[in-house]
C-alpha cells in the first residue's frame, strides 16, 4: 500500500455565517417580543429581561436580591411549591442579574409551555419577598460571599472593578459585610414595583416555538399595566481611581492572581469589532500570545487570558491569570511585553490567517443551536444594535489589516492608563 | 431518538456517525479508554500529564492548535479515574483537519524534552490552583483515601502527589503512549453536519494504517467491602465548616445505577431537593448542600457534601443528614416526587443532547460501557425506578459501615 502523505489535507475559508432572521413583534401593552425558530428538539429558551441590574441600585445587593427573591414565594404560591412545581415540569430556571440587566432564563421542554408562563407570570409579577426568606437568604450570601473572600480571583475582580469604575459607582462599588443586613421586604418590594415593569422588560425566545405561543404570551403578559416610567438609576459620575497599582497581600497562598485593564469603548464604538480581533491576538484564545508565551513557553500558569466586555454606560478590557506566587513579577513584564510587541511590530499574515479563521469559526458557534443564537441576539441587541453587528464583525474579521492593529494597540493599549491588581503573597 | 451507525476498523479502532443537518459544524470525539485508574500507584497522575502532552505536537505536526485554528475549529480535553477524552468542533467542510490532527497523534507524538519540562510545571499550576490556593479544595484528596483503601481511585486524577509529576522522564512516557494510545484502545464518534460515507472514507485514509498495538492488559485489584464506619477531621483555616460524607455503590453497569442516579435526585436535585428543602430552608444548617453520584466505571461512589451555616455544630449537622438519609428507606412520596424527578431527568437528557458535542462525548462513553444504544434507553431505564427499589437501595448501601465522613473543621471559631 501506499504510505499516506501526512500533509496537511486543504483548508478551506469559513465563509458561510448564516444568521437566521428574528421575528418581532408586541404584546397587547406594548411588551416587545423576539421570536428565532431554530433546533430539532422540542425545548424552548425562554428569557425575561430587564433594566433592572446594579446599575439602578441606590443601595449595594438591592437588585440582585431583589431578583434572587422572585422565586421565594408570590401571591399564589409559597416559595417551596414554586421550586418544586419549576421542577415538576422538568424546568431549568436561572435567576440572573448583572451589572446591567437583571431578569430570568428559562428552559422547559415545549410541551409544558402554558404552565410555565403561568408560573412565569408569578415570578415575575407577584412575588411576596417575605422577611423570612430574606433574612435566611441574606445569611446564605454573607456566607458564601466570606468564602469567595477567600479566593484570590475574587479579590483581585472586585479591586480591578473599583479602580477602574470608581469606589462609589455601582459597577464598581465593592461589597462589605454590613451590607448583608441592609435589606428589608419594602426596599424590594420598591426596587420590584420601579423595575419590574412591562415597560422596561422584553421577551426572547428561541426553539422550537409552538403556534400558540403568540396567543399565550398576550393571555398571561398582554394585559399588565405598564406602570410608572422608571426613573434613572445612579447618579454617580463613572471615573477610575487615581492608583494604577494596588497589591493585597494574601499570605499562605501559593498562586497570586493579576488582573491587567481598563474601561474602554463598547459594542456601540465603530472600532469594537477590531478591539474584538486584537483582543483575540492577544488573549482571547488558546493559541494567542499570552498563552503561548506563558503557558505553553514558560509554564508560569495553568490559563491566562484576556477580554474585551460591553456594559451600557462604559465598557472594559482585562487580562487574568493566576501564577505561581514566585513568577509574578516576571509573569506581569511579559504581559507588557507583549502588549509592547503588538504597539510596534506588524502581526504576520500567518499569524492574522489563524486568527481569521478561528474567529469566523467562533461565530459560527455563537450561532449554531438555538440557546447561542439567542444569546449571541442578546448581546448585541441590548446595545441598541441587531445581527447586523455580527456582519460588520464578520466583514471586519476578513478585512483588517496588520496597521490597524498596531493603531488599535496604540490607542486602546496605552499602557500608562492600565491598572495592575494583584492579590497573593508578596 | 438519536439514530447512529457504527463500524470497526481492521486495526481495531471503533467509529460511531450521527449525522445531524441542522448544523454546519462538526463534532469529533476520541476517547481513549485509559484513566488513572491505570496508572503505577508510584507514579500517579500521568494519564492526566498526557493529555497536556497531546497538544504538544506529534510526530508530523509541529503544534496541535495552530492548524485547528487556521480552520475556524476549537477543542478540548478531559481525563477522569477512567478515560482520556479529547474533542473537537469544526465546520464541516474542513472536518478533514481533524482527522489528519488526530491520527497523527495517535501515530505519535513528538516527545519533546522542551514540552514535557513545561507541562510539567503547568500541571503543578493547575495542581496549585484547583487544590491548594481555593478554600476546601483539598477535601478531594483527603476523601479519596478515606473511602478507598485498594483500588486506584484512591488518587485523584491529577495524582497522589505532586511529586510523581515532577520525577517522570521521558522513557516512561513513551511507554504509558504506546501501552494505551492505540486504535484498538480508541473510540471516535463524528456528530454534525458528516455523512457516513465521508466519515468512513476519512476514517479509513487517516486512521486505517496506523497499526494494532499491544495494549497493556488492566489489573486492578477490587475494593474489599468495607465494614466500618470511617471519619477523618482536618482543620483548616477556612471561614465555615464543611460536611463531606460518601458510600460506595456499584459499578457502572450494575442495576442499581439508575435508582442511585434517582435517589441523589430526590436527596439534591434542584431546589426542590430534600437536603436543600430540609437542611437548608428549613433547619438552616447549611449555607449550600449537594450529592451526586461519580458516573465511574468500576464502583464509585455518592457523594454528600455541604458548607455549614456560622456557629452550626457539624456533628448536629451530620445527624440531620443521616435523618434525611433515613427518609429515603421508609417509603414516603412526598407531593409526587418520584415523578418530579423523573421529568426532571428526563428534560436534562434531551437539553442535554440537544448539543452535537455532548451527544459525541455521550455515544462515545456509551459505547465503552458496551451500549450506544444506552443514550436512547436511559430515560426509559430512570422512569422503571420504582419507590420500593429506593427504599431497597437505600437500605443497601448507605449505611453506616458503608460510609466515610470528613468533617472539614474551621479554626477561626472563637470570633
Amino acid at each position: 500500500m501506499e504510505k499516506l502523505q501526512r500533509i496537511q489535507p486543504p483548508v478551506f475559508p469559513v465563509e458561510k455565517v448564516f444568521i437566521p432572521e428574528v421575528t418581532s413583534f408586541s404584546l397587547n401593552n406594548g411588551i416587545p417580543v423576539y421570536l428565532i425558530e431554530a433546533g430539532n428538539e422540542e425545548i424552548l429558551r425562554m428569557e425575561f429581561t430587564f433594566k433592572a441590574g446594579q446599575i439602578k441600585e441606590h443601595l449595594p445587593l438591592l437588585a440582585s436580591t431583589t431578583n434572587m427573591m422572585l422565586t421565594e414565594g408570590s401571591m399564589d404560591y409559597t416559595s417551596e411549591e414554586l421550586n418544586r412545581l419549576l421542577d415538576y415540569y422538568g424546568a431549568f430556571l436561572n435567576l440572573s442579574s448583572e451589572k446591567d440587566r437583571a431578569g430570568i432564563v428559562i428552559y422547559f421542554l415545549n410541551k409544558h409551555i402554558e404552565k410555565i408562563l403561568e408560573l412565569c407570570l408569578e415570578i415575575l409579577f407577584r412575588p411576596q419577598f417575605p422577611e423570612k426568606e430574606l433574612n435566611s437568604l441574606m445569611k446564605k450570601r454573607l456566607s458564601w460571599y466570606l468564602v469567595n473572600r477567600e479566593k484570590v480571583q475574587n479579590l483581585s475582580l472586585d479591586k480591578f472593578f473599583e479602580s477602574i469604575f470608581g469606589k462609589s459607582h455601582p459597577y464598581g462599588y465593592q461589597l462589605e459585610d454590613k451590607d448583608f443586613s441592609m435589606l428589608t421586604p419594602a426596599l424590594l418590594t420598591d426596587f420590584h414595583n420601579r423595575y419590574y415593569t412591562p415597560g422596561n422588560m422584553a421577551v426572547i425566545i428561541s426553539g422550537r416555538i409552538p403556534e400558540k405561543t403568540t396567543e399565550l404570551l398576550n393571555i398571561y403578559f398582554g394585559n399588565i399595566g405598564k406602570g410608572n416610567p422608571p426613573s434613572e438609576g445612579s447618579q454617580t459620575v463613572l471615573k477610575g481611581e487615581e492608583r494604577k497599582k494596588i497589591h493585597i497581600d494574601k499570605t499562605g497562598t501559593v498562586q497570586s492572581a493579576i488582573r491587567i485593564g481598563s474601561a474602554t469603548i463598547n459594542k456601540r464604538h465603530n472600532d469594537y469589532p477590531g478591539l474584538k480581533i486584537l483582543d483575540s491576538i492577544l488573549g482571547g484564545y488558546f493559541g494567542s500570545r499570552l498563552m503561548k508565551n506563558i503557558r505553553e513557553d514558560k509554564g508560569y500558569t495553568y490559563g491566562i487570558s484576556s477580554s474585551v466586555s460591553s456594559l451600557d454606560l462604559s465598557g472594559y478590557k482585562m487580562i487574568s491569570t493566576e501564577v505561581s506566587s514566585e513568577n509574578c513579577s516576571k509573569a506581569i513584564d511579559q504581559i507588557y511585553n507583549e502588549i509592547i510587541l503588538l504597539q510596534h511590530e506588524p502581526v504576520t499574515k500567518e499569524e492574522l490567517n489563524v486568527v481569521r479563521n478561528y474567529m469566523a469559526g467562533e461565530i459560527l458557534r455563537m450561532f449554531d443551536g438555538p440557546f447561542a443564537l439567542a444569546e449571541s441576539f442578546k448581546s448585541a441587541w441590548e446595545f441598541g444594535l441587531d445581527n447586523k453587528y455580527y456582519h460588520r464583525l464578520t466583514e471586519k474579521i476578513k478585512s483588517i489589516e496588520p496597521d490597524e492593529i498596531i493603531n488599535l494597540a496604540r490607542t486602546y493599549y496605552n499602557i500608562d492608563e492600565l491598572y495592575e491588581i494583584t492579590v497573593g503573597t508578596k | 431518538m438519536i439514530k447512529y451507525s457504527r463500524f470497526s476498523l481492521e486495526n481495531g479502532l471503533r467509529v460511531l456517525v450521527h449525522q445531524d443537518k441542522s448544523t454546519p459544524l462538526v463534532a469529533m470525539n476520541i476517547l481513549y479508554d485509559v484513566g488513572s485508574r491505570d496508572e503505577d500507584p508510584g507514579l500517579t497522575g500521568l494519564a492526566h500529564l498526557f493529555e497536556h502532552l497531546m497538544f504538544g505536537g506529534s510526530v508530523n505536526i509541529p503544534e496541535y492548535d495552530m492548524p485547528l485554528q487556521k480552520v475556524g475549529g476549537e477543542n478540548n480535553a478531559f481525563t477522569n479515574n477512567d478515560i482520556t477524552n479529547y474533542y473537537l468542533t469544526v465546520p464541516s467542510e474542513n472536518i478533514e483537519t481533524g482527522f489528519w490532527l488526530e491520527s497523527d497523534r495517535m501515530l505519535e507524538l513528538d516527545f519533546s524534552q522542551k514540552t514535557l519540562d513545561t507541562q510539567k510545571k503547568v500541571v503543578t499550576e493547575e495542581f496549585n490552583q484547583r487544590y491548594l490556593n481555593q478554600p476546601y479544595g483539598d477535601a478531594i484528596l483527603k476523601l479519596r483515601p478515606l473511602a478507598y483503601k485498594v483500588h486506584p481511585y484512591r488518587w485523584p486524577t491529577i495524582g497522589m502527589d505532586i511529586s510523581h509529576i515532577e520525577k517522570v522522564d521521558l522513557d516512561q512516557i513513551k511507554e504509558f503512549f504506546f501501552s494505551h494510545y492505540a486504535p484498538n484502545n480508541a473510540i471516535i464518534t463524528l456528530t454534525g453536519n458528516i455523512t457516513y460515507d465521508t466519515a468512513f472514507e476519512l476514517s479509513q485514509k487517516w486512521f486505517g494504517p496506523i497499526e494494532r498495538r499491544n495494549v497493556k492488559p488492566r489489573n486492578i485489584t477490587p475494593e474489599p467491602m468495607q465494614n466500618e464506619e470511617r471519619t477523618l477531621t482536618v482543620e483548616k483555616d477556612v471561614p465555615s465548616e464543611a460536611l463531606y460524607k460518601v458510600w460506595h455503590i456499584g459499578p457502572r453497569r450494575s442495576t442499581d445505577f439508575f435508582t442511585l442516579d434517582l435517589i441523589t435526585d430526590l436527596l439534591a436535585g434542584g431546589e426542590s431537593g430534600r437536603l436543600h428543602t430540609s437542611l437548608v430552608r428549613d433547619k438552616k444548617l447549611f449555607s449550600e448542600i449537594n450529592a451526586y453520584i461519580t458516573s465511574d466505571i468500576d464502583p464509585g461512589l455518592i457523594i454528600v457534601q455541604g458548607k455549614l451555616m456560622k456557629d452550626i455544630n457539624i456533628h448536629q449537622a451530620d445527624e440531620a443528614v443521616n435523618e434525611v438519609i433515613a427518609g429515603l428507606k421508609d417509603g414516603t412520596d412526598i407531593m409526587n416526587e418520584m415523578e418530579k424527578v423523573k421529568n426532571k431527568f428526563e428534560s436534562s437528557t434531551v437539553f442535554s443532547n440537544s448539543s452535537i458535542l455532548n451527544k459525541a462525548v455521550n455515544l462515545s462513553f456509551n459505547e465503552l460501557l458496551g451500549d450506544p444504544d444506552l443514550i436512547n434507553k436511559e430515560v426509559d431505564e430512570y422512569r422503571k425506578v420504582t419507590r420500593e427499589m429506593v427504599e431497597e437501595v437505600a437500605g443497601k448501601y448507605l449505611v453506616p459501615s458503608n460510609s466515610s465522613t470528613l468533617y472539614y473543621k474551621s479554626t477561626r471559631k472563637v470570633k
